[in-house]
């Protein structure tokens, strides 16, 4: 990362604080005020009430018992004595140290406890963050093992694949906060007597281990005695659930600074594309090529590459028009330069969702007919763009637009994976298809539109302004594109707390889950060869890093 | 099959002996701690006797004061004050406030009272603590390449070691600076400022600091008389918020150590590997030329796959 940004970051961070600050400051200051004159009458009360008690026999008396209230000593009961060092309590203070909460309402006041905290707490917080990994890993299989089955529910009714992974998505974290943040927050109310704001907050200050100590569950009135194990037992668990809720919004956070960098960086990056596509072309010439220099689809494509040409300009006037939708623009964006398709392939992957659901034929269909040429060509720039996946993908689409000669080759072999590709087509939604067969369903599906495309806007070059533009927009990827990029950073939290147990069991079961998260590109290091990315694709699975794209080609 | 048993093992190994450990400390500080609170408590009851014995003063008016001043210091007023009272809540100290809510210190010497600032200190916690975790991990991440990678490179090429040794070695030599620089300088330069603070409780304050326990039991700057009290609060923040980017990269050394060593896998935890995504060299020009090479040679990942590490946002 660079300094700029880090120093950015620092910036924002540092705004984040102060403007907190200005809140807390105006919300928080007149209450103390009034709790400090609260305080100030009921003493000047006290002492003239009981005019045999002067105000230095006064202070010292208060000094003491503030001492004694700091030592954690309750100074109203003096009847019957319950220490707060007893077992039970001690055990709960040792697991605020060693989960970092740290309440403070008792806190060792001798030098001895003191100096065994510093070496406990040494040994306990590594060891309980070992605890927690593993326990999160668990806790995030077990979650979306319930969630797959209500997946497959919905899938099974024909919902959109993206839709579906945002729907358990969703339905996850509201099964979390139910068990983990509902529950205990009223069984608090309860037990302790709060309101319901007091809990909630209690809650989320103990859950994310800030835990200032103004409240603590600790019961002191004789509950049952297994609240405090139980207690304990949900810091536990819903401590390895916050953290992964927490790590879910700083890799949004995080995946949406690198989304601003590299649509930044992709307007520097059109200068490279010509380039990345003759390199491409030159891959290309292990297909047979039938020559027909007089093909009129030649010509087409000639034109073609020109409009392909205009509409980069285009691309970028869409940037600026959806500012907001930076995401969606670099997706726009897509140019078939490598670079720019790494950092946000992953996005694209979700877009064959839009192309494969049985109205999209209708809509490629119109597409082709629309208004005008740009809007045209966006579409065309969309879809190629949106099989990119890895290599091979990336060869054809740019065979089959660029390359003049290997058009009517192309064609022929999409003519042979049509029939595949229809049939296979509908059983792409299912779960069960293996990530190399979607690609290559995707590339059959990318070739069969561009050829019908190519073929409607032959028909339609004098037609083009019949069809209303807002097929375009209907098919456009605002909408799924903002679901398939909360639904990947999802899946990619699902499966980095999946990875370890994913591990263990066999490959076959991992088909399924796989074949589910198959827009999620892998993290492959750069220093693997392009040949082995698809055998580590298709292998157990790594959890990746915040959805990256693959390596250039 | 034996991996499915040590992976039911392990974590089963891991909370027994987390108990355990629990239970040892709950044992130890019950027993340190609880005669002390004996006889405060003692004290407490005696003073108190003596005082209604004194004076005309009667129990129950005696008991519905301290119930005041129980209340007042719950809301963070201290009793002691007669007339002008620094407020917990200017802007230096609100500040500090936040900023220990958001590295999850949490003292919990002053905290929100009204419901309002209940309300609002939910949301903010919640946005705020992963960004905080964030920007750590995002400088821990700058910082490790001159911090780790360099110098475990350079003790390869000049000393000639082998990785294994030169991690573990440059792991015990920046502990020790990390202890020397954040926890014992700090401690003296704190214990001199604040008067009632003994050098142990001020090494035992920066621990505790650090480790984003924050018991809350010391907190600096909330003498009555402090002089300068703005400035101590804003420099006492950065100390913490330095403090806890080097316990970051503390733990992400020895989390690398650990990889190289092979205990990951031995614990079947998430590895540690290099964030490839925020060097990437095609576009933006990264100077870092040696770094690959030499995390190649001093990383091996003992999995070929590869897996984040989980805990790179929580901790």
């Amino acid at each position: 990362m660079r300094y700029t940004r880090l120093l950015t970051i620092l910036a924002a961070v540092l705004l984040y604080l102060v403007l907190g600050a200005l809140v807390f400051g105006w919300l928080e200051s007149s209450r103390e005020e009034w709790a400090h004159r609260e305080l100030l009458t009921s003493r000047m009360a006290f002492l003239q009430n009981h005019s045999c008690v002067t105000p230095y026999s006064l202070r010292e008396f208060t000094e003491k018992v503030v001492d004694a209230i700091e030592a954690g000593v309750d100074a109203r009961s003096t009847s019957n004595y319950t220490s707060r060092w007893d077992p039970s309590n001690a055990f709960f203070f040792c697991g605020t140290i060693i989960t970092t909460i740290g309440f403070g309402n008792i806190s060792p006041k001798t030098k001895g406890g003191q100096l065994f905290c510093i070496f406990y707490a040494l040994v306990g917080i590594p060891m309980f963050g070992i605890l927690l990994a593993g326990v999160g890993d668990h806790l995030g299989t077990l979650l979306r093992r319930a969630v797959a089955k209500i997946e497959t529910l919905f899938l099974r009714k024909g919902v959109k694949p993206t839709s579906v992974r945002v729907i358990s998505a969703v339905f996850s974290i509201l099964i979390g906060c139910l068990v983990f943040i509902a529950m205990p927050t009223m069984v608090f109310q309860e037990v302790e007597s709060w309101s319901l704001l007091e809990a909630v907050y209690f809650v989320v200050i103990t859950l994310t281990t800030v835990g200032f100590g103004d409240y603590v569950a600790e019961n002191r009135r004789d509950g049952a005695p297994l609240y405090k194990p139980l207690v304990w037992l949900w810091i536990v668990f819903g401590l390895a659930y916050f953290a992964s809720i927490l790590t879910m919004i700083g890799n949004w956070l995080r995946v949406l600074s690198k989304k601003t960098r590299a649509e930044m960086e992709e307007l520097r990056a059109h200068a490279t594309d010509w380039t990345q596509n003759i390199q491409n072309m030159s891959m290309d010439f292990r297909i047979p090529v039938p020559l027909d220099l007089n093909d009129p689809f030649q010509l087409q494509r000639r034109r073609r590459r020109k409009r392909h040409r205009h509409h980069r300009h285009h691309r970028h006037h869409r940037h600026h028009r959806h500012p907001r939708l930076s995401v969606v623009g670099l997706a726009h964006g897509i140019s078939l330069d490598a670079d720019v398709v790494r950092e946000n392939g992953h996005l694209i992957l979700g877009w064959p969702a839009c192309k494969y659901t049985p109205g999209s034929d209708i809509r490629s269909e119109a597409l082709s007919q629309s208004r005008s040429r740009r809007r045209l060509d966006g579409a065309y720039e969309v879809r190629p763009g949106s099989r990119l996946t890895v290599g091979p993908a990336s060869r054809s689409v740019s065979r089959l637009e660029l390359k003049p000669p290997s058009r009517p080759g192309s064609r022929t072999i999409s003519r042979s994976t049509s029939e595949s590709g229809t049939g296979s087509v509908s059983g792409s939604e299912t779960p069960s298809k293996s990530w190399s067969e979607y690609e290559y369903d995707s590339n059959s599906r990318n070739s069969e539109d561009l050829e019908s495309g190519a073929e409607g806007t032959l028909r339609s070059l004098g037609s083009q302004k019949d069809v209303p533009v807002v097929v375009v927009d209907s098919c456009s990827p605002p909408h799924p594109s903002l679901l398939d990029f909360f639904g990947e950073n999802l899946a990619y939290i699902d499966e980095s707390s999946d990875a370890l147990s994913d591990r263990i069991k066999p490959a076959g079961q991992n088909r399924q889950r796989k074949a589910k998260r198959r827009s999620m590109t892998r993290q492959i290091p750069h220093s693997y060869p392009i040949g082995l990315q698809k055998e580590i694709s298709n292998e157990l699975q790594p959890p990746s890093h915040p959805p990256t794209p693959p390596p250039p080609t | 099959m034996s991996t499915t048993f040590r992976s039911c093992f392990v974590p089963t190994g891991f909370i027994l002996g987390y108990i355990a450990y629990l239970l040892l400390g709950a044992l130890v500080f019950s027993a340190i701690e609880r005669p002390v609170e004996e006889t405060l408590k003692s004290d407490l009851s005696s003073l108190k006797a003596e005082f209604l014995n004194l004076s005309c003063v009667n129990a129950t008016a005696l008991e519905t004061f301290l119930e005041k001043v129980l209340q007042a210091n719950k809301y963070g007023v201290s009793v002691l004050e007669n007339a002008t009272l620094p407020t917990n809540w200017d802007l230096a100290s609100a500040l500090f406030f936040a900023n220990t809510m958001v590295t999850t210190v949490g003292y919990g010497h002053s905290t929100p009272l009204s419901d309002e600032g209940k309300a609002f200190s939910i949301v903010y916690a919640l946005i705020g603590v992963p960004f905080t975790m964030l920007v750590l991990t995002a400088c821990v991440q700058r910082l490790m390449h001159p911090l780790t990678y360099g110098p475990i490179s350079m003790c390869q090429r000049r000393a000639g070691l082998q990785p294994r040794t030169a991690s573990v070695v440059h792991f015990i030599v920046l502990l020790f600076l990390v202890v020397l620089g954040f926890f014992v300088v700090p401690a003296l330069v704190f214990s001199t400022i604040e008067e009632t603070w003994s050098f142990l409780d001020s090494f035992y304050f920066c621990f505790i600091s650090l480790c984003t326990i924050g018991l809350g039991d010391f907190v600096p700057a909330e003498k009555p008389g402090q002089r300068l009290r703005a400035l101590y609060k804003i420099s006492v923040m950065v100390y913490l918020f330095v403090g806890l980017m080097v316990m970051f990269l503390v733990l992400r050394t020895f989390h690398k150590l650990a990889d190289v060593h092979g205990w990951t896998a031995f614990f079947q935890l998430p590895s540690y590997e290099e964030e490839d995504e925020d060097r990437e060299p095609i576009i933006e020009q990264e100077p870092d030329d040696e770094s690959p090479e030499a995390e190649k040679a001093s990383v091996k990942p003992l999995d070929p796959s590869s897996q984040v590490s989980y805990n790179s946002i929580n901790r």
